[in-house]
């Protein structure tokens, strides 16, 4: 296989998370290649933030898009060729604040896209100010007196929008998070992965995750089970919550190519 | 002169079936070889209120509804007190007579809720009473309107029936003159919306996907486009926002597939950012733009003109776009079809802009009989070492879409929001920005040399008068040149702004119509082409002329 690195040079933080999510993602790409995936059948599309800088290391097609519009673009282009395989990377401002309504729509759809959150509690590339995210009382340049919204839990909130697979891991699982990647990609339907990721800058929890990060055995059994599991924050869990089979938006569509010409099409609306 | 034309108007609340009453009524007299016009007055509500809607009939091609009618019906007193006046002299004003306090001595009465009543037991069908009246005055035989009836309305057929004959023989027994016959004969025309048949020009172009959230006047087009799914394979999807249905299109059109969306200047207003991205990442993005009054929500169900400038500004930042504005019912067929093909060609977003009028209103159209474009060629590459943004003398460069099918494993294609290189990874280096910016400029002369292939601008009636209007009020403008002669100029195209073509008129004076209370494209006319306004003809109700006041108001313009 080809290389997947661009050579544009690499601007995140020394220890960055995103260089995990980074490697997970190359190390998953190379396995579906194995497996037989062509890698022109691969595209990924990216909002604006640190996360977003992965657009131009990865030497794969897709759309650099507009802040938190990354997932609507990728249900475009799932739409316009259901035959690729279309991974969709946000930050936590990008996915759950300015781009909240596509998340909840493209889980409500069960849309054949992956959604990566880059969940680093902040607003990375901006000086880090408070995030959808940040926890309460979280200090950033915008809430210097500290931050009085509480988060959201993106697991129980996907749960609730429809997603059927949902899956949360931390940056330093490179392995696990390479194998979320292609369970998620092949997963018929809307698969949404949430990645603890530390910033070193402005909000480094290597030390908290490493301490508190557990690997579920299995899937939990209930929604009930699995929104209890993901609001634990004494043992973060990780792995999968949830992964059941849907009616999948394109297909309940019905989405084909039309291959008629000018002239066909033009005999068909004159109705002559 | 005009040939004759004969009006009818139905007024009554939301939810009686106005519009579908005087759809029928347009079908009728389709069928008995008239031209028609039809225009809709509705509020934004579902039910109560006061709509109404015109049909307008001629042996001649109408481009607009007359707003003095030759028949009136109304289902409620409300109707009465609002159109009583309008009634021509010598013309028929049929009202419920259980609802009618305001009527006239003059007014034909009805018993229809009564009558009502006695048939559907509840809440029965009003609307087929105007459909009745009409068949009874105009001479269609009571057979031929209870087949029609029981076609158009599926439920409670027996009621519908009982009730249209019933209304038919009260209206015959009340004429205060023998009906008019006409012969029914089949024609190939059909009735058609401007919203249907921006749908239906962008569809025959190739249209794959349309990604819209409603919006009146726009809204048709995506409910057009949803019935013909499985029939015409196009996915019409109704998504959570305008920011949705932009971002949408363009990663649709980024696979390769022909996409469009469509919004009133609300929803533009929220694709702005979008628009810009279709700028930056030189996305084929078709947008219809269909103007209300506004600002803000505005007037939701009327016209107006107040977009011009800001279709013409749409995004930030700078980039080519291509704009025009249809002048007629078949222009919109084949506009749309124009628009898709130059957004593709140059890879640039196209902005067809029209207004409330064109879009609801309808006319009598023979499709096979428009000269539909030609297929443009598309610029696609089928080279290795692909650069989705090489630098061409063109500014234009070859497009390679993903999966296995358009390209190989080592093909990266990427479309970046951010400035980019050539391979399509960011930069921020000065000689780098430049260069890709001077390239997306220089697309702005291929787009003017494309679009000479297309009529840029249409020419109407002749004078010493020149008259300049875009977009639905030159419908209006032609209707009233039955009445007045002068020489009408539309630019079709607004950007690139056809200024060679229209040279001839640099400096001249001239009478500009538009529906705005500030006149935008006068001033858009003294930029392009020092155009002088003898006068501004500004009209900003929401409402549109009766031609033949139209044509006075051009005469008074003209002797000021």
């Amino acid at each position: 296989m080809r290389s997947l690195n661009t050579g544009k040079e690499n601007t995140w933080c020394v220890g960055c998370g995103n260089f995990g999510i980074m490697a997970a993602m190359k190390k998953a790409v190379s396995a579906m290649v194995e497996s037989g995936v062509s890698l022109s059948d691969i595209a990924i599309t990216c909002g604006i933030g640190c996360h977003g800088k992965m657009f131009d290391y990865l030497s794969i097609s897709g759309i650099y898009g507009l802040h938190g519009r990354a997932l609507a673009t990728a249900q475009g282009v799932k739409l316009a060729n259901p035959e690729l395989k279309l991974i969709s990377f946000g930050g936590d401002g990008d996915s759950l604040g300015e781009g909240l309504e596509h998340t909840m729509f493209a889980a409500k759809r069960n849309i054949d896209v992956t959604l990566i959150l880059h969940n680093n509690g902040n607003y990375g590339l901006t000086t880090g100010q408070a995030s959808p995210l940040s926890y309460t009382g979280y200090k950033g340049l915008s809430t210097p007196m500290g931050n009085v919204e509480a988060p959201f839990n993106p697991v129980t909130l996907m749960m609730e929008a429809g997603a059927s697979f949902i899956a949360r891991t931390y940056s330093a699982k490179i392995d696990h998070l390479s194998s979320l990647i292609q369970q998620a990609v092949f997963h018929k339907g809307f698969s949404f992965i949430e990645v603890l990721q530390p910033c070193v800058s402005y909000n480094n929890t290597y030390e908290l995750y490493n301490s508190r990060c557990v690997m579920m055995d299995e899937v939990p059994a209930t929604d009930e089970v699995a929104r209890v599991l993901a609001k634990d924050t004494d043992q973060i869990r990780l792995g999968i919550f949830k992964q059941v089979i849907g009616t999948e938006y394109c297909e309940a569509m019905g989405i084909q190519d039309n291959p008629m010409s000018r002239s066909q099409r033009l005999k068909l609306i004159s109705g002559s | 002169m005009a040939s004759e034309v004969y009006s009818v108007l139905i007024g009554g609340k939301a939810g009686e079936g106005v519009k579908k009453a005087a759809h029928l009524i347009a079908h009728i007299a389709m069928a008995c070889g008239k031209h028609v016009f039809q225009e809709d007055d509705y509020q934004s509500l579902i039910k109560g209120g006061h709509n109404f809607s015109i049909v307008s009939i001629s042996d001649e091609i109408l481009y607009n509804s007359y707003k003095y009618p030759d028949l009136i019906i109304s289902f409620d007193d409300r109707s009465i007190r609002t159109h009583s006046a309008k009634l021509k002299p010598g013309g028929l004003h049929f009202c419920n007579g259980d609802d009618a306090a305001s009527a006239e001595a003059t007014a034909l009465r009805l018993p229809l809720s009564s009558l009502m009543k006695s048939v559907y037991g509840e809440e029965g069908n009003v609307s087929l009473a105007a459909v009745s009246v009409f068949c009874a005055q105009w001479g269609i035989p009571v057979e031929t309107l209870g087949r029609l009836i029981d076609r158009e309305y599926r439920r409670n057929q027996a009621e519908n029936r009982s009730f249209a004959e019933q209304v038919y023989q009260l209206t015959k027994e009340i004429l205060p003159h023998t009906p008019a016959t006409h012969q029914m004969s089949t024609s190939p025309a059909k009735l058609y919306s401007g919203n249907q048949l921006i749908a239906s020009g962008a569809w025959t172009a190739g249209l794959d996907l349309y990604f819209s959230y409603p919006m009146t006047p726009a809204s048709s087009i995506l409910h057009y486009l949803a019935l013909k799914r499985d029939s015409h394979k196009v996915y019409a999807i109704h998504v959570e926002s305008e920011l949705a249905a932009a971002n949408m299109a363009i990663g649709a059109l980024f696979a390769g597939k022909k996409a469009a969306v469509g919004s009133s200047g609300g929803g533009f207003a929220l694709m702005q950012e979008a628009f810009s991205l279709a700028g930056m990442v030189e996305a084929p993005l078709l947008c219809f733009l269909s103007s209300r009054p506004g600002p803000a929500t505005g007037v939701s169900t009327y016209t107006a003109q107040e977009d011009l400038f800001f279709a013409l500004n749409q995004g930030h930042g700078e980039f080519p776009r291509i704009v025009a504005s249809p002048d007629s019912f078949e222009r919109a067929f084949t506009l749309s079809a124009e628009l898709l093909d130059l957004a593709w060609e140059a890879q640039t977003p196209a902005i067809l802009l029209t207004e409330k009028h064109l879009s609801e209103s309808a006319a009598d159209i023979v499709l096979s009989d428009v000269d539909f474009p030609q297929e443009a060629p598309l610029p696609i590459s089928d080279e290795s070492d692909y650069k989705r943004y090489a630098i061409t003398d063109s500014g234009i460069s070859p497009l390679k879409f993903p999966g296995h099918a358009h390209s190989g494993d080592d093909d990266v294609i990427k479309w970046n929001s951010h400035e980019h290189g050539e391979n399509g990874v960011r930069i921020d280096n000065a000689p780098a920005m430049i260069a890709m910016k001077d390239k997306r400029n220089r697309k702005a002369a291929s787009i003017r040399q494309a679009t000479r292939r297309y009529k840029r601008v249409a020419h109407y009636g002749k004078g010493d008068t020149l008259v300049f209007a875009y977009g639905s009020t030159a419908l209006e403008l032609r209707e009233a040149l039955k009445y007045h002669s002068f020489k009408l100029i539309v630019p079709i195209y607004l950007e690139p702004f056809p200024s060679e073509e229209l040279a001839e008129y640099r400096g001249k004076e001239a009478i500009i119509v538009e529906h705005s209370s500030h006149p935008h494209f006068a001033e858009f006319l003294r930029i392009k082409l020092d155009i002088r306004s003898k006068a501004d003809i500004l009209r900003y109700d929401g409402r549109t002329w009766d031609s033949m006041e139209l044509a006075k108001l051009i005469r008074e313009a003209e002797n000021a």
